[in-house]
């Protein structure tokens, strides 16, 4: 072309880019990129624990950017705002899952560190495909737009299906990678083809435009929309492992390597659940006595299956894996109360849930010993003879887990339950609660057989490999329990953060 | 042309990938079902666009150019992880993949 | 217009035939063949549609570049071509049936939703117009401006999914 031509060729009329808006998930894709550039062109190995380390810092710098948008958006004078064309919004709630899933990754790397020296698999992979999965976390909790969250979801679970494979000799590890991506990828084409239907129904993917329309028009008929909402809850119901779309999550969660289990367990399941809420509660929130029934069958179903089969089971990682599913079921109680003090109290349960769940699947990364093999409940047997201190943390994030007072999960499902109640939920509320005694069984089954393994099995325990605690799993491990008793006797700060990050809807300007 | 004669063979397509998921063993046939769902989706999400005018025309060919952005990234790493199972066991049967049980 | 419907037709035909013989047929060789003829079709309804652009790409990178990573799949695969058993499983029927109720409601509601309406009629409309509006360029326009976020997130998903692969695939 001449340079005539090309002088007449009209710019395109580019979105303004508020670089701020991005700077949680600017830092986190920037943070993936130097390390894998740095540790392609390196001469010689990276000193031990550097690429923990980078990984660590780098989810620091996400966080402080995130507390930066968090004074923008709380203030009073500015408030939450939708950025680039509209396509994402920062508001508290997505400011609240950067942090939360940040803090996931941050975690999954201190225990990623040793284990993958001790499985001989080092490298920087597995910290550049969680920093990718964890952007795509954040992108789902920001989108203010269906393709985005679509987008969002499909860079974390595919992230997530190399992940969970990543032991590449143990067969459970590539079992776990090939359910995981043949259900992954089957549940998101639901969600596509239900994206489509609602694209249909309403005219937009973008929440402010659906939101006005739903609430502006009244359909003559909805069964397109709710077809829509089926489809669209099978898609989000498999990201955070809810019945019956849980079938996936025992396998995968026992095979993957531990602390990508870890991972999956925290920053997918609040991904999926930032999606959910933000999608459910907040834009469709017209149409609830439509999704409420939904959403009440779920949480029914995921409480009862999750908590009576944790019971059965022998092997610790899927006992943890089915009280995944019904820590799901509760936060799942907070979202079908369709109310902003089921949304608060769904958001302390996640966060509070993130620790817990981090910090258990953690000291199974440390028991499991060299091989990832050593799951079985006999391997906890007399640990607080061989490992007191370990032994001890356990047994504080499962009593958490249980929901005894005093610790952060009391309070989590205190919370969520009060909010059914709020809402006329009694059923839900009472299921909710027996579901959890049920649940305290699992974890008193664990913690007997740490302090009571008697004598003869105490015997077997000598010819145990010792139990090593690394330095990097102990910080990990040690944050969890800590933030897990202080939120559980001071939980005011966390209370006021959920109460000020429930997802506001903007439409594009 | 009626949007329903585009929605509808979109809905074939979709059940078709959907029996050719739950129905196959071998992991590529699996794969190559989910594509049939992916296209399924394409069609719909084109039809739809175009009976939203100018701007929802557009916007259909663009999500429907992410979702084929998309397959082809699901692809690449799907085929990795189906050969690495090959590697292992010289097999790519899917029922076979079944160690853990609880 | 009667061409156009004639075009339809022939075109969801193969379409669906095509299909029911990638998840029905006995040779994986075939499954993928048959596969190209469904992404054609596909890709010729885009025309119809009126997204050329579209079109291209599903030829471009469908065809071209998806189904080649199939054909190296099966080759990689399987060492044997030809008819094999055991390539389904035992829930053929419940597999069926949940495709027949998928299809069933989905009809349904798309039926009662849609009816009988009819996509807007381009024939006739200025051709300028319309390429501006909704051809090409207004699709690269609309990838850089309204949907910038978007194309970005795909960028850091195809780095994602090139590492993934990268690390699955090496032997050690």
């Amino acid at each position: 072309m001449t340079p005539a031509v090309i002088a007449q060729i009209e710019p395109i009329a580019t979105p303004e880019i508020e670089w701020f808006a991005v700077s949680p998930l600017l830092v986190l894709v920037g943070g993936a990129l130097v390390l894998l550039t740095a540790a392609a062109l390196a001469r010689s190995r990276p000193p031990r624990g550097f690429y923990a380390l980078f990984t660590v810092v780098t989810a620091a710098l996400a966080v402080a950017c995130s507390a930066l948008l968090w004074q923008r958006v709380t203030d009073p004078g500015r408030g939450p705002f939708t950025a680039i064309g509209g396509a994402i919004t920062i508001d508290g709630f997505s400011v609240f899952f950067a942090v939360t899933i940040t803090a996931a990754i941050a975690l999954g790397a201190l225990l990623a560190d040793d284990y993958l020296r001790r499985e001989g698999l080092d490298g920087p992979e597995l910290y550049v495909l969680m920093l990718l999965s964890g952007t795509g976390g954040v992108v789902m909790a920001m989108a203010n737009d269906l393709i985005v969250v679509f987008l969002g979801l499909e860079t974390l679970s595919i992230a997530l299906y190399v992940m969970a494979g990543l032991h590449l000799r143990r067969l459970e590890s590539q079992e776990s990678a090939i359910k995981y991506f043949v259900l992954g990828s089957f549940s998101s084409a639901f969600l596509l083809y239900g994206i489509a239907l609602v694209y249909g129904a309403t005219g937009s993917t973008n929440f402010g435009a659906i939101a006005g329309f739903l609430s502006g028009n009244v359909l003559a008929s909805n069964g397109l929309l709710l077809a829509g909402f089926a489809l669209l809850l099978v898609g989000l119901g498999f990201k955070v492992a809810a019945v019956p779309f849980h079938v996936w999550t025992p396998d995968v969660y026992q095979g993957a390597p531990t602390p990508v289990t870890a991972f999956m367990a925290s920053a997918s399941k609040a991904a999926g659940f930032a999606a959910l809420l933000r999608v459910f509660v907040s834009t469709f929130d017209v149409y609830r006595l439509d999704w409420r029934p939904l959403m009440w069958g779920l949480a029914v179903l995921s409480l009862l299956v999750g908590s009576f089969l944790a019971v059965v089971q022998s092997d610790v990682k899927r006992m943890l894996a089915y009280s995944s599913i019904s820590h799901a079921g509760f936060i799942l109680v907070g979202a079908e109360a369709a109310s902003d003090r089921g949304i608060a109290g769904a958001l302390f349960y996640l966060l509070a849930y993130t620790f817990m769940v981090v910090g258990s699947f953690g000291v199974a990364t440390l028991v499991g010993g060299r091989g990832d093999a050593d799951h079985g409940l006999s391997a906890y047997r007399g640990l607080s003879r061989r490992r007191p201190l370990l032994a001890l943390a356990f047994t504080v994030l499962l009593l958490a887990q249980a929901g005894v007072p005093l610790t952060s999960g009391f309070l989590a499902k205190f919370y969520v339950i009060g909010a059914a109640v709020e809402a006329d939920s009694y059923a839900l509320a009472l299921i909710a609660m027996l579901s959890a005694v049920v649940a305290a069984f699992v974890y008193l089954r664990i913690t007997v057989a740490m302090y009571m393994g008697d004598e003869t099995e105490g015997a077997e325990a000598v010819t145990r490999p010792a139990v090593r605690v690394p330095p990097g799993a102990a910080l990990a491990l040690g944050v969890a329990v800590a933030f897990t008793i202080v939120v559980g006797i001071l939980p005011s700060p966390v209370v006021d953060f959920a109460r000020d990050a429930v997802p506001v809807l903007l439409s594009a300007p | 042309m009626l949007v329903n004669q585009f929605l509808v063979l979109g809905a074939v397509l979709f059940s078709i990938g959907v029996y050719g998921v739950l129905a196959r063993r071998n992991g590529v046939l699996v794969l190559m079902s989910i594509e049939l769902i992916l296209n399924a989706v394409n069609i719909n999400l084109v039809a739809l666009g175009a009976l939203q005018g100018a701007s929802g025309a557009v916007t259909g060919q663009v999500f429907a150019l992410f979702v084929i952005t998309i397959a082809a990234a699901e692809v690449g790493v799907g085929l990795a992880i189906v050969l690495l199972i090959y590697r292992n066991r010289a097999s790519v049967d899917l029922d076979e993949v079944d160690l853990m049980k609880g | 217009m009667a061409a156009q419907n004639l075009v339809f037709a022939v075109l969801a035909v193969v379409a669906v035939l095509a299909a029911l013989r990638v998840v029905t047929t006995r040779n994986v060789v075939h499954a993928a063949l048959y596969l190209v003829a469904v992404l054609g079709s596909v890709g010729a309804l885009y025309v119809l549609l009126a997204a050329e652009f579209l079109a291209a790409v599903q030829v471009l990178i469908y065809i071209g570049a998806i189904v080649v990573l199939f054909l190296f799949g099966i080759m990689l695969t399987r060492p044997t071509l030809g008819r094999e058993s055991g390539l389904d499983n035992d829930q053929r029927w419940l597999a069926g049936i949940t495709g027949l109720f998928l299809f069933g409601v989905l009809s349904y509601v798309l039926v009662e939703a849609f009816g009988d309406e009819r996509l807007p009629r381009l024939e006739g409309l200025d051709r300028e117009a319309l390429t501006a509006e909704r051809g090409t360029g207004a699709v690269g326009d609309a990838i850089f401006s309204t949907y910038l976020v978007p194309f970005e997130v795909v960028s850091v998903l195809l780095l994602a999914a090139l590492v993934g692969a990268i690390v699955l695939a090496r032997r050690e």
